[in-house]
């Protein structure tokens, strides 16, 4: 059974990891070997991550010989190599396919910029902070929500590509989550939180919930005020 | 085919050359396409934000399809129009696997080597700090050395015997990395490998048309 053939490193609460847990549910390879670490405790720069990845970062992915550490080819590797199995995350349309391309590599753009503000204290170190530096990196923030909000709106389906789940919302729903995890207001971004509340009871996306978001449900507020 | 795709791009500019090279690639030579000067501001055109309302480049049309990330591009030139040209997704699982590591492994290299050559650009006066810089070109100098280190062995291309999107879209960084004074010395798997490449006649065609005029800043000689 190919899961047994794989192992997944991996931190809670971690976007990167999350995205990959999810395409694994997707495409049906539950049983996949596993192993929760902590990056307070500086596991991801352990021996048997850097083992498989020398950067020390997490996901860090086997599959046989194989190896995928980035979230985003860990994805396109699963779906290329599991197609015909669990749910097509790949649409055939080509307007489809193209969108969801389109979306998955704004979603990147989309997490730096939230990366910028609620880790910004972890990025930056103390002495080099600076209140318009934060600040700049909030308006960019609610620039790119506004972004997402108009493309929800606009999107042809539910989805970020359509009317089919896809990629595109396997790498970008982790990032959705963390905005309402860090206390966005449903009210002011509506299509944001439509997206989360069709998403976050899909049965892949529950099986992979950060373990430490249900161990504590209040969340964070850095984002309340937008 | 061609014909209903059009390009909006800028000199220099990995994101714009890997489109370029996708497109010719998959013989897609003959369509539009329009020269835009990032100095004179005109990727904040309306030309531009109509395609692109984030306002950059490249911006790509094929039709009513939009694609404005080089990655999405390049991976929908490929999936549409597999079947002509040349195949950049190799087969077989292990080839496939390290084709999508290493192209995700490029954007920490990208966005290193921004933060290096970029820094008084990006960040306002009064923020700036030695430190960071300093920092930055650490952060630099440990990202070449991982991938001097990827290059070790390496055949004519990055993933197994045939050329890939992984040369499609990494080629342009290395070059940008030498163009603007990366060392040939200090990474000669690097400098051996854009050797290789430079003269690919989809890359020879699409060669920035602003670095034949003459060498470029040395800002990194020091990485």
């Amino acid at each position: 059974m190919a899961a047994k053939s794989m192992t997944l490193l991996w931190g809670s609460g971690s976007c990167p990891c999350w995205r990959a847990m999810i395409a694994l549910e997707e495409k049906n390879l539950q049983g996949y070997n596993h192993k929760l670490l902590s990056f307070d405790k500086m596991e991801h720069k352990s021996q048997q991550v850097l083992d498989i990845n020398p950067r020390g970062q997490l996901p860090s992915f086997k599959h046989g010989d194989n190896i995928v550490n980035d979230s985003y080819a860990i994805c396109f590797y699963l779906e290329s190599q599991f197609q015909n199995q669990g749910n097509r995350l790949i649409p055939d349309a080509a307007e489809e396919r193209a969108l969801m391309y389109q979306r998955m590599f704004e979603g990147q753009s989309f997490y730096e910029k939230l990366n910028n503000v609620i880790y910004y204290d972890l990025f930056v170190p103390e002495e080099e902070r600076h209140a318009s530096a934060l600040s700049r990196n909030k308006e960019a923030l609610k620039a790119e929500l506004g972004l997402w909000e108009a493309h929800l709106q606009k999107s042809p389906g539910s989805f970020l590509a359509g009317s089919s789940f896809s990629l595109a919302d396997v790498v970008v729903f982790p990032t959705m989550a963390y905005l309402f995890r860090f206390g966005l207001s449903e009210g002011r971004y509506p299509k944001l939180g439509e997206y989360y509340a069709l998403l976050k009871d899909r049965p892949s996306i529950k099986a992979s919930w950060p373990p430490h978001w249900l161990e504590n449900p209040k969340g964070h507020e850095a984002l309340k005020d937008f | 085919m061609a014909k209903d795709m059009t390009l909006l791009w800028g000199s220099g500019s990995p994101p714009c050359w890997r489109v370029q090279i996708a497109l010719e690639e998959k013989n897609l030579q003959g369509y539009n396409q329009k020269l835009l000067s990032f100095e004179k501001g005109e990727h904040k055109s309306k030309e531009v934000l109509e395609i692109n309302p984030r306002g950059q480049l490249p911006a790509f049309k094929h039709g009513k399809i939009i694609l404005n990330e080089s990655y999405a591009a390049c991976l929908y030139l490929e999936n549409q129009f597999k079947s002509q040209g040349t195949q950049l997704i190799p087969e077989g699982a292990a080839e496939v696997g390290l084709m999508y590591q290493l192209i995700f492994e490029a954007q920490p290299l990208a966005q290193k080597i921004g933060e290096v050559l970029y820094y008084n650009w990006k960040v306002p006066e009064g923020e700036r700090h030695d430190s960071a810089v300093q920092r930055n070109k650490e952060a630099l100098k440990e990202e070449m050395k991982i991938w001097e280190g990827h290059l070790q062995g390496c055949g004519d291309f990055l993933v197994g015997k045939s050329f890939s999107l992984a040369d499609v879209i990494i080629f342009p960084v290395f070059a940008y990395f030498i163009r603007n004074g990366g060392s040939e010395e200090r990474y000669p798997n690097v400098a051996a490998y854009y050797k290789k490449l430079r003269d690919r006649p989809s890359i020879k065609k699409t060669w920035p048309p602003t670095w034949i005029d003459g060498p470029g800043m040395g800002t990194l000689k020091d990485i």
